[in-house]
């Protein structure tokens, strides 16, 4: 018999062994349907039709007295927020996770919180701020050897950049690159080498910066999120400017400028 | 007394025939080692070559080593090497042209998946033949789970794709629905509409009767006038008709239409029902497992970029 066949056929006869298993319960059915359609409108750029999925699982979470999938719900719904320009909404439906009190939900879904917190104060500027709910974020991850740790450390080395710490940001950027790397997290590999590439800029160290922003690019290309692509065009340009290569420098701001007109178009 | 010692008649040239003895015996034993030998291949010119695998599980002194199917060798020796196992394979060297360079081993098995494992040789595109004691590369066979893996890898997409068909045939499903229930309502409010019309048509006649009585009044001044507008009438009247026909042959194809639409969602159903299944049996629910409900947390979203301008 062809041996392929006969491969095809055992894998078949295997397959015949296994019977469905059990079909999970109407409401939690309905619970993972409102998260896969809220995750698919928001890659789908639909923030608001992402909101309303994603505060019905909220609603059925909780009803099912699911304090994990209320926590999980509760950090979609912060991102979501955050990217409808929402910040105070993002950070109410943080705030029962990220209580001192003790409460329901897991070390693990509290950091991942805490993070979050982090994240959205310091896209508001608060450097000061968003450092102290990375240490907290940081403590927790430690002890439970997360694998948010390179996205915390991002968080603080943007803190201490922000805060003219540029020699600290480097430091905590190439730390958070390399455990980034160990996890073979592209997404915060590049995030750490565009910071690694700031601070070299803000240390004086333009031509070491343009080559980490370009790495960064290059990353960031491969996962096509044209945010970031535009972000490492503009550092780039800024540190091709302080490189004195004006004509590269042009060269990537022109570029950003077409990705910014795209993203406007498409809104 | 000193007679000398007469062997008995029966013992004559008893060393000869010892001798003859152990002369046969010897050859006899000379003839099974070197039949032994010519078994096990001894006489036969073989020529070493090498391959290193990380792993050499499965790999056994002794196993044939096939090209084509036909063995032309064995596994000689293994040796622990820097970087795993050096495994010498023994070819007989008659076979060697036929093994260029750019040639690879295999660990493969008779039938597939089962079957006594041998290594087999993939001949290269070379023209120049191996050399002794050459290293050539090795190619780790495909596990069970390997090959299961490349199924699931290959079919999970083609699931994925049906899933897609079916939600997007659900979703077709759903605006002809609603587009029929629009169109319904119209057909349902086609007699007031009619009704509507007929009125109009009555205002228009009786307005018809006046201009009637007018034109008599000026002494059938207008004649023509009055010719045109029972022209309007008359499109009026018609194309009230006609809208009442087509009425009607929506009506007809709604009822025809009715149940092809109630087989189709049904049909969709169904089809949900199975892929639901299917996605819940072995060894595809491993691929179908829930995934993390939580989105990924990236430290970018610390940047502010996304967020509408406020």
């Amino acid at each position: 018999m062809n041996p392929s066949r006969a491969t095809l056929g055992l894998l078949f006869l295997l397959a015949g062994c296994g019977a469905p298993g059990p079909q999970p319960p109407a409401a939690q059915a309905r619970l993972e349907d409102a998260n896969v359609r809220g995750a698919s409108q928001l890659r789908a750029g639909d923030h608001a039709g992402a909101a309303r999925r994603y505060e019905d699982a909220m609603r059925i979470a909780r009803s099912l007295d699911d304090a994990d999938s209320v926590a999980v719900n509760s950090i979609n719904l912060s991102i979501v927020y955050q990217r409808m320009g929402r910040d105070a909404d993002a950070r109410a439906v943080l705030a029962p996770l990220v209580a001192e009190e003790r409460n329901a939900y897991s070390a693990t879904r509290r950091m991942q919180a805490e993070l979050r917190m982090a994240i959205i104060v310091l896209a508001a500027r608060d450097t000061a701020g968003a450092s102290a709910w990375a240490r907290r974020a940081q403590e927790r991850c430690q002890a439970l050897s997360c694998a948010q740790l390179p996205a915390i450390q991002n968080v603080l080395a943007q803190a201490a950049l922000e805060s003219g710490d540029a020699a600290g940001a480097a430091t905590l950027a190439e730390a958070a690159a390399d455990r980034a790397r160990q996890q073979d997290d592209k997404s915060e590999t590049a995030n750490a080498l565009r910071l690694a590439g700031r601070a070299q800029r803000a240390l004086g160290n333009a031509p070491a910066a343009v080559q980490v922003l370009q790495q960064a690019l290059d990353i960031d290309r491969e996962l096509a999120d044209p945010r970031k692509i535009m972000a490492d065009l503009l550092e780039l340009a800024h540190a091709s400017l302080a490189a004195g290569n004006k004509q590269a420098a042009r060269d990537y701001q022109e570029r950003a400028t077409t990705i910014s007109r795209t993203l406007k178009d498409d809104k | 007394m000193s007679k000398g010692f007469t062997p008995p008649v029966r013992f004559t040239r008893l060393v000869l025939k010892v001798n003859a003895f152990l002369l046969i015996a010897l050859l006899l034993v000379g003839a099974f080692m070197g039949l032994v030998a010519y078994k096990q291949g001894w006489f036969i010119q073989q020529t070493p070559i090498n391959f290193v695998t990380r792993n050499s599980l499965g790999i056994n002194k002794g196993m044939p080593v096939k090209l084509y199917g036909f063995t032309v060798g064995t596994v000689s020796d293994m040796q622990l090497a820097q970087n795993g196992v050096a495994v010498k394979l023994s070819i007989i060297s008659s076979h060697m042209e036929r093994i260029p360079k750019g040639s690879r081993a295999k660990f493969a098995r008779e039938s597939g998946v089962v079957g006594a494992s041998v290594i087999e040789i993939i001949p290269g595109r070379s023209d120049q033949p191996l050399g002794e004691d050459e290293y050539i590369d090795f190619e780790p066979s495909r596990g069970l789970s390997e090959i299961i893996d490349d199924f699931r890898r290959q079919a999970v997409p083609a699931f994925q794709e049906i899933k897609q068909v079916m939600s997007q045939f659900n979703r077709g499903s759903e605006e002809v629905t609603s587009a029929m229930i629009s169109l319904r309502r119209e057909i349902d409010r086609l007699p007031e509409t009619h009704r509507a019309v007929q009125k109009l048509l009555d205002t228009a006649t009786r307005a018809t009767e006046n201009i009637e009585r007018v034109t008599a009044t000026v002494d059938r001044a207008a004649p023509a006038l009055v010719g045109k507008l029972s022209t309007t009438l008359d499109s009026l009247n018609s194309a009230a008709g006609s809208i009442q026909r087509t009425g009607k042959e929506a009506e007809e194809v709604m009822r025809r239409l009715k149940p092809a639409l109630e087989l189709g969602e049904a049909t969709a159903r169904d089809a949900s029902d199975i892929v639901s299944a299917a996605k819940r049996s072995w060894p595809l629910k491993e691929s179908f497992k829930p995934s993390e409900a939580l989105l990924p947390i990236d430290s970018f979203e610390s940047y502010g970029i996304g967020a509408p301008q406020k």
